[in-house]
């Protein structure tokens, strides 16, 4: 089961979709995955990077570091694409697909980065993939970040059109748009 | 009166187009230049740019969309959701949310139907 969930910044996202990905690994007794998508910056990203590790340890999670070229993650040695992956987060692929370590922004990155993300859904089919939603400010932003804004909606369209379950985490509250609670 | 929203980028208007039936002559697509709306079409769309442009001459888009009631019986409204960031630093941009929530909080009253689309799926809530 393929499952996209979204919603607010700081809103439980992440820990709802530790327990989907870990309750979906149990349940067929494959290996879990996570798909580490943040490529350090500063500091405050390893301290970030961290806290994420910490917040994983005895879930039984295996780590794979993947910031770009997603597809990438399943032909790595040793990855089972019959396992339970847990890609968190959609955003942070995107950004590092558009906005490149040599200066250039490939405003392409959308559409691509889109593809990618269907095919690894349809190669693995047990996928949780975690967005955000960055859709309802009252602010006139600059070119490159509502072309950002244009090509993570469109991912995210993409992925709730395929996924069998489309979950909005508000404050901890699911809201199922498509797919049984479980 | 159908009221439609969600966020940027969600789908908003293909839903429309493939719910209802519709194709592209059916809308009137809002600008942020200007306080005109052509409430002969079926869909209105982009109502949050239309605030916008009223916000930037002075106008209560409000007021002026309520003055067109009666022709609104039948028309499908699509307005963005700018209701969840930050405050705003600039004036004009803090006027338009405060004003926009005035629109879509009395047409959201006044609808028969609201929908919110979240990533290209529709919920009703009205």
């Amino acid at each position: 089961m393929n499952v996209f969930i979204s919603g607010g910044c700081k809103n439980g996202k992440s820990m709802f979709a530790q327990e989907i990905a870990r309750d979906m690994a149990r349940e067929r007794e494959v290996p879990l995955y996570y798909l580490a998508t943040m490529i350090p910056g500063d500091d405050e990203d390893r301290a970030r990077i961290r806290r994420h590790i910490g917040e994983r340890e005895g879930w039984g999670f295996t780590t794979i570091e993947q910031g770009r070229d997603i597809l990438d993650a399943l032909s790595q040695e040793g990855v089972d694409s019959g396992g339970v992956f847990l890609l968190d987060s959609v955003t942070a692929l995107l950004s590092n697909e558009m906005f490149r370590p040599d200066g250039i922004t490939d405003f392409q990155a959308g559409n691509r980065v889109s593809q990618e993300l269907l095919r690894f859904a349809e190669m693995t089919g047990n996928t949780v993939f975690v967005s955000d939603g960055i859709y309802s400010d009252a602010r006139i932003f600059d070119d490159y970040t509502e072309c950002y804004r244009e090509a993570l909606a469109t991912a995210d369209r993409a992925l709730a059109k395929v996924c069998d379950q489309v979950v909005e985490v508000a404050y901890g509250h699911k809201y199922f748009y498509k797919g049984d609670e479980r | 009166m159908v009221l439609i929203f969600g966020g940027a980028y969600q789908g908003k208007l293909d839903y429309v187009l493939e719910t209802y039936k519709l194709c592209k002559e059916d809308v009137y697509r809002c600008s942020m230049e200007s306080v005109h709306i052509d409430y002969e079409k079926k869909v209105i769309y982009g109502l949050d740019k239309f605030v916008y442009a009223c916000v930037k001459e002075g106008l209560e888009a409000k007021e002026l969309i309520f003055s067109h009631l009666d022709d609104l019986r039948d028309s499908i409204i699509i307005c963005d959701d700018i209701s969840q960031g930050i405050v705003p630093l600039d004036r004009d941009e803090r006027e338009w949310r405060e004003a926009n929530g005035r629109c879509m909080v009395n047409l959201g009253k006044a609808a028969d139907e609201v929908v919110r689309v979240f990533c290209g799926l529709g919920v009703r809530i009205k």
